[in-house]
C-alpha cells in the first residue's frame, strides 16, 4: 500500500498537468519545432499537398537555400523589411516604455485626483481593450481623407493643408507614422499598467521624504520614483521588444483589408512591411511555406535567445512581479 | 516686532503656483490631449451607428435604426451581399465559448498543480510558462496552418473551426494557468490543512473546499479567454475560406476591405454589436479584469 | 530657529476630523512632543507642519509668517519618518546629500556637511553603504543625519525610536534629548509612548481623537491632568478611577461610591459640590499607602494579584467589583485574599466632572 501511495503522488500532480501539457505541444511545442524544421525546406504550393500527405515525401527537399537568401542578399526586398521593422520596433518601443513613463507619472503622481486619474487610465486602455478589427474599423474612418477627423483635426493645430497626405494608407512616411501611432495607442497601456503599479506601490513616506528634504514635485519624480522603476522600466522595454518584433496583425488589420494584394494587401506599397508581415504575405499570398518559415525562424530563434537573456537579467521572481518596486 | 521675511513667502509661492501650472501642462500635454483622438473614435462609433449622417465625426445629424438593419434583414453593403448576421455570430459564440470553457478546465487543474503540489520540475515547468508567456505565437501561424492540415482539421467547416477552438484555447492555456495558480497561491495553506484534518480526500478537498475560494480568479479568465476566442482575427481570417464559417471580426475585416461601397454607418453598428460583450464584461467586471491585465499582457 | 505657531488649524479627510480646531505655539528651540494613542492626530499634525497636507482650516505661523501655502521645500524642515524613509537606490551619503545637492550648495560645501553630521551621529564609517545594508538603529542615525544636515529650522520626528529595540530605544532617547539640547534646534516629536514624552519632551501636546487635550510640562501634566483622558493616559500603572457622588453629611462632606465613603476636606467637597453632583475619583497607584490593619477614612479591599517588579511591585485590590492597582515596595509580604486597607493622600487625588470628563481639583 505505501508503495502504490508514493507512486500515486508522483503520479497525481502529471494527471493534473497533462491536459495542460497536450495542449501546449499542440499549440506551442509542435508548431515551434515544425516552423524551425519548415524553414530547411523548399515548402511551397507545389510539393505542398504531397508534404501533408507524407510529412517525409521525396518532394520536399532538405536544403539552406532559405537562409542564404536571407542572409545573403537573395531578396532584394528583405533589407527595406529589415529597416521598417527597426523603425516600428524602435519607435513604437519609446512609446510603450518611455513615453508610458511620463504617462504614468502624470496620471498616477502629479494628478492627486482620484476619479480624473482613474478616469484617463481607462481612457488610456481602451484602445487595448477593444478588439483589433474594430479599433483598425475606427482608424480607418479616423484617417479617411472624406470622412474622417485627422485631417481636420491637424488643421484645427495649424498644420498647413499642403502637409498633409492624400491618403494616410498609402503616402510614405505618413502611413509608417500611422503604424507607429495605431500600435503605440495600444502599447502605451502597457507600460502605464506595469509602471502605475509600481509608483503606487512606493511607500509614500519616501515621497515625503523627498518633499521635506527640499524636492519639488519634478525633483521627486527625476530622483526617487524614476530609480525605483529601474527594474520596471527594464521589464518592459525587455517583454517589449520581443512581442513588438513579432507583432504584426494590426498593420495587417489596417494595410491587409484595403487594395487588394492578398494577404499583406498594400503593406507593401505603403512602407510597412515589417518582418513577420513579411513572413505571413509570403506563406499565405505566395505559398512560399519554407522561405516564410526561414524568415520566421529568424524570429523565433531571436525569441528563445531573448528569453533566456531575461531569465538571466531578470531572475525568476522579477519575470513574475514586474511591477513590484524593490525597496 | 518686525522679523526678516526668511521665508520670502510671495515670491516662493508665486514660484509654487508656476511650477503648478507646468505641472499641469504636463499633465494635459502628456496624458490629455493623445486621448483627443481616442476620445472622438469611440464617440462616432456610436454616433454614427445611430444616425444617418454625422458632422465632425462626432455630432450627429438625426436619429435612425437604419443602420442595425442587419439585425432583421440580409446584409448588404453595396452591391455586394454578406452572409446573415446570425448564423456568423453563432460561430464567433460557439468559438469564445469554446476557447473559454476548456482554457477554465484545463488550467484550472494545471494551475492547481503548479500552486499546490510538490513533484520534480515544479519550478522548470513554471520557467516554462513564463517563457511561454513572453514568446509571441503570432510567428506560429504558418506550422500552426500545417498541422491542422495534417490533422484534417483544414476547410472542412466546423471541424475548421473545432480546430482553430483547440489551438487558439493552447495558446491562451499558459498565462490562464499562471493566473489562476496567483489565486491558488492566495488562498492559506490552513484552509487545506483544516480540509485534511477533517478527513477530506484531496479530489473532494479540490472540489468542495478549493474551488468556490477561486471562483473570483475562474470568473477571470472565463471572461478573459471568452473575449480573446470572441476577437480572435488571425487564425479564422487566415484558415477559413468560406463564407459560411466566418466570424464577427473576420466578416467586418472584410467589409471595410469593400472601399469603393463604403457605409459607414453600417459597419459602425456591426462594430458596435460585435464589441457589446466587450463592453459588458469590462463594465462589469474590470477590477478584475485589469488584475489579469496587469499579470499579463501580450503587447 | 523658529517659533512654531498653529492657529485653529483643522484637518478633514472626508467626514473624518482627523485634527479638529489645535491651537499650538512651539516656542523657538523647545523640545515639544505630540503625545496621544494611534489615530489621535498627531502624525498629520506633523504632516501639516512639514507641507506635505494642507490644512482644511486655519493658519500655521513660522516665526510670525504665515507659511500655510507654502510647499514642504521652502520651509526648511528636517523630518525623521518612522520607517526612516531612507532612499533605497542611494548610498548613505548621497542620502545625507540629497537636501544639500536639491540646494545646489557647492559640491565641497556637501562634503564637508556630510561629514560632520555623520562625525556627529557616528556613522561616518558607514557613508558608502546602501540603506539595505545597515542595522535598525544605523537607519535611525542616518535618517537624523539627513534631517540635520541642512540645518533645519524646524526638526520634525514623526515615532523615531519605535522600530528600534527596547535597549537601543533608551539610549537613544538621551541621544536625541543631547543633540537637541546641543543645536537648539525647534522640535516637535510624535509618540505614543508617554514615557518617551515625559523623559525627552519640554513641553507635552496631549491629543485624542483629533483634539488637544492638553499642553504643558510633563510635571504639570502628572500632577495637574486637565482632564480624566490625560490622567489615564499619563502615568504607569494609570491612575485609578471610581465613579461616585459628593454629599454633605452635618457640614462634612463625603465621596460616596456606592461601596465606601471617603471622608474630604470641607472646602474641597464645596468646591465639587458647587460644580457637579456626580464625580468621579482618580488617584495614582503610586499615591497609595497600604496598612494591613483598620484605620481611619481608609477604603477596605481585598488583595486579588501581586505583580513583582523588582524595585516595587503592582497590588492589585479588589474592592467590591472595581480593581484598584497599587504600587507598593516589595517588603510588604501579601497574600492573594487576604484583607487590606487604601489609604489616600488627599493632597494628591483628583476629581473629575462625571459628564465633561474636566478635572475638578
Amino acid at each position: 500500500m505505501r508503495i502504490t501511495r508514493a507512486v500515486m503522488k508522483k503520479i497525481i500532480p502529471w494527471l493534473f498537468l497533462t491536459p495542460v501539457i497536450i495542449f501546449i505541444i499542440l499549440s506551442w511545442v509542435a508548431p515551434v519545432a515544425l516552423t524551425l524544421y519548415l524553414g530547411f525546406t523548399d515548402l511551397s504550393i507545389k510539393n505542398f499537398l504531397a508534404f501533408i500527405r507524407d510529412f517525409f515525401t521525396p518532394e520536399v527537399h532538405i536544403t539552406l537555400e532559405n537562409f542564404e537568401k536571407i542572409f545573403f542578399g537573395g531578396d532584394p526586398y528583405l533589407p527595406e523589411v529589415l529597416k521598417i521593422t527597426i523603425i516600428y520596433v524602435v519607435s513604437v518601443l519609446a512609446i510603450n516604455a518611455f513615453y508610458s513613463l511620463i504617462l504614468s507619472i502624470s496620471i498616477a503622481y502629479f494628478l492627486k485626483h482620484d476619479y480624473l486619474s482613474l478616469f484617463l487610465r481607462v481612457s488610456w486602455l481602451l484602445p487595448r481593450i477593444t478588439p483589433g478589427v474594430i479599433y483598425a474599423l475606427m482608424w480607418n474612418w479616423f484617417i479617411d481623407p472624406r470622412y474622417g477627423m485627422l485631417n481636420t483635426l491637424l488643421s484645427l493645430a495649424g498644420i498647413p493643408k499642403e502637409m498633409l497626405p492624400q491618403s494616410w494608407l498609402l503616402d510614405k512616411p505618413y502611413s509608417q507614422i500611422l503604424m507607429i501611432m495605431v500600435n503605440g495607442y495600444i502599447g502605451a497601456s502597457f507600460g502605464m499598467i506595469v509602471y502605475t503599479a509600481a509608483i503606487k506601490s512606493i511607500p509614500p513616506d519616501l515621497i515625503n521624504a523627498a518633499l521635506v528634504d527640499g524636492a519639488n514635485e519634478f525633483q521627486v519624480a527625476r530622483h526617487i520614483i524614476i530609480p525605483l522603476l529601474k527594474w520596471p522600466i527594464f521589464f518592459v522595454v525587455a517583454w517589449q521588444t520581443l512581442s513588438l518584433l513579432a507583432s504584426y496583425e494590426q498593420i495587417l488589420l489596417i494595410w491587409g483589408a484595403g487594395g487588394g494584394g492578398g494577404y499583406a494587401g498594400i503593406a507593401r506599397a505603403a512602407g510597412v512591411m515589417v518582418w513577420a508581415l513579411y513572413s505571413y504575405s509570403k506563406a499565405f499570398s505566395e505559398y512560399q511555406y519554407g522561405y516564410a518559415s526561414a524568415i520566421s525562424v529568424v524570429l523565433v530563434v531571436v525569441g528563445i535567445a531573448l528569453i533566456l537573456i531575461y531569465f538571466k537579467l531578470f531572475g525568476f521572481s522579477r519575470l513574475m512581479a514586474p511591477s513590484k518596486v524593490e525597496v | 516686532m518686525l522679523s526678516l521675511p526668511r521665508y520670502r513667502i510671495e515670491s516662493r509661492k508665486t514660484k509654487a503656483l508656476l511650477r503648478s501650472i507646468i505641472k499641469y501642462l504636463i499633465v494635459i500635454v502628456v496624458a490629455v490631449i493623445p486621448l483627443i483622438p481616442v476620445w472622438i473614435m469611440y464617440l462616432w462609433l456610436i454616433m454614427q451607428s445611430f444616425s444617418p449622417k454625422v458632422n465632425l465625426g462626432i455630432i450627429p445629424l438625426g436619429f435612425t435604426l437604419n443602420n442595425w438593419r442587419f439585425l432583421w434583414s440580409p446584409l448588404k453593403m453595396g452591391l455586394k451581399t454578406y452572409p446573415n448576421i446570425w448564423p456568423i455570430t453563432i460561430n464567433t459564440l460557439l468559438i469564445a465559448l469554446g476557447v473559454s470553457g476548456i482554457v477554465v478546465l484545463i488550467s484550472t487543474l494545471g494551475g492547481y498543480a503548479l500552486s499546490r503540489m510538490e513533484f520534480a520540475g515544479r519550478t522548470g515547468m513554471m520557467k516554462f510558462i513564463i517563457a511561454l508567456h513572453a514568446f509571441p505565437s503570432v510567428i506560429l501561424l504558418i506550422a500552426l496552418f500545417i498541422i491542422l492540415n495534417k490533422l484534417g482539421l483544414y476547410g472542412k467547416g466546423y471541424v475548421t473551426l473545432l480546430g482553430i477552438t483547440l489551438v487558439k484555447a493552447g495558446l491562451e492555456i499558459p498565462m490562464a494557468s499562471w493566473i489562476i495558480k496567483g489565486f491558488f497561491d492566495a488562498i492559506p495553506w490552513d484552509v487545506e490543512w483544516a480540509a485534511l484534518v477533517d478527513g477530506c480526500t484531496r479530489w473532494r478537498l479540490w472540489r468542495s473546499i478549493v474551488l468556490p475560494l477561486v471562483l473570483p480568479g475562474i470568473g477571470a479568465i472565463s471572461i478573459f479567454s471568452f473575449l480573446s476566442g470572441w476577437s480572435e482575427f488571425l487564425l479564422v481570417f487566415t484558415y477559413v475560406k468560406d463564407e459560411a464559417y466566418y466570424t464577427l471580426p473576420v466578416l467586418i475585416y472584410h467589409m471595410i476591405g469593400e472601399y469603393k461601397m463604403v457605409d459607414w454607418g453600417l459597419l459602425a453598428a456591426l462594430g458596435l454589436f460585435f464589441t457589446i460583450p466587450t463592453i459588458i464584461f469590462f463594465s462589469t467586471s474590470q477590477k478584475l479584469l485589469l488584475r489579469i491585465y496587469v499579470g499579463g499582457v501580450k503587447g | 530657529m523658529v517659533k512654531v505657531v498653529l492657529k485653529e488649524v483643522s484637518k478633514y479627510f472626508g467626514k473624518v476630523r482627523a485634527v479638529d480646531n489645535l491651537n499650538l505655539e512651539i516656542k523657538d528651540g523647545e523640545f515639544v512632543a505630540l503625545l496621544g494613542p494611534s489615530g489621535c492626530g498627531k502624525t498629520t499634525t506633523l504632516l501639516m507642519i512639514a507641507g506635505i497636507y494642507k490644512p482644511t482650516k486655519g493658519r500655521i505661523y513660522f516665526d510670525n509668517e504665515d507659511i500655510t501655502d507654502l510647499p514642504p521645500k521652502d520651509r526648511n524642515i528636517g523630518m525623521v519618518f518612522q520607517s526612516y524613509a531612507l532612499y533605497p537606490h542611494m548610498t548613505v551619503y548621497n542620502n545625507i546629500a540629497f537636501p544639500l545637492k536639491l540646494k545646489k550648495t557647492p559640491k565641497h560645501v556637501i562634503h564637508e556637511k556630510v561629514v560632520k553630521v555623520a562625525r556627529l551621529l557616528r556613522i561616518d564609517n558607514l557613508l558608502d553603504r546602501k540603506p539595505s545594508q545597515l542595522s535598525g538603529g544605523q537607519q535611525q542615525r542616518v535618517a537624523l543625519a539627513r534631517a540635520l544636515v541642512k540645518e533645519p529650522d524646524v526638526l520634525l520626528l514623526d515615532e523615531p525610536l519605535s522600530n528600534l529595540d527596547a535597549k537601543l530605544r533608551i539610549y537613544m532617547r538621551a541621544e536625541l534629548k543631547r543633540l537637541q539640547k546641543e543645536l537648539k534646534v525647534t522640535t516637535i516629536y510624535v509618540t505614543h509612548d508617554q514615557v518617551e514624552a515625559m523623559s525627552m519632551a519640554d513641553r507635552i501636546a496631549v491629543m485624542n481623537q483629533g483634539k488637544l487635550q492638553q499642553y504643558a510640562e510633563p510635571n504639570i501634566l502628572y500632577d495637574k491632568p486637565a482632564n480624566i483622558f490625560v490622567a489615564g493616559f499619563i502615568g504607569n500603572p494609570p491612575m485609578n478611577f471610581i465613579e461616585g457622588s459628593i454629599m454633605e453629611v452635618n457640614g462634612e462632606y463625603y465621596f460616596d461610591s456606592g461601596v465606601f465613603k471617603l471622608k474630604i476636606h470641607r472646602s474641597l467637597g464645596e468646591m465639587i459640590s458647587s460644580k457637579t453632583e456626580e464625580a468621579i475619583l482618580g488617584f495614582r497607584p503610586e499615591h497609595i499607602k497600604l496598612v494591613t490593619t483598620k484605620a481611619p477614612n481608609a477604603i477596605k479591599g481585598i488583595v486579588y494579584v501581586v505583580e513583582p517588579l523588582g524595585r516595587d511591585m503592582v497590588v492589585n485590590i479588589k474592592v467590591n467589583d472595581t480593581i484598584i492597582k497599587a504600587l507598593a515596595s516589595p517588603e510588604i509580604q501579601l497574600t492573594p485574599g487576604q484583607q487590606i486597607y487604601i489609604i489616600l493622600d488627599e493632597r494628591k487625588i483628583h476629581f473629575f466632572n462625571k459628564s465633561t470628563g474636566e478635572a475638578i481639583v
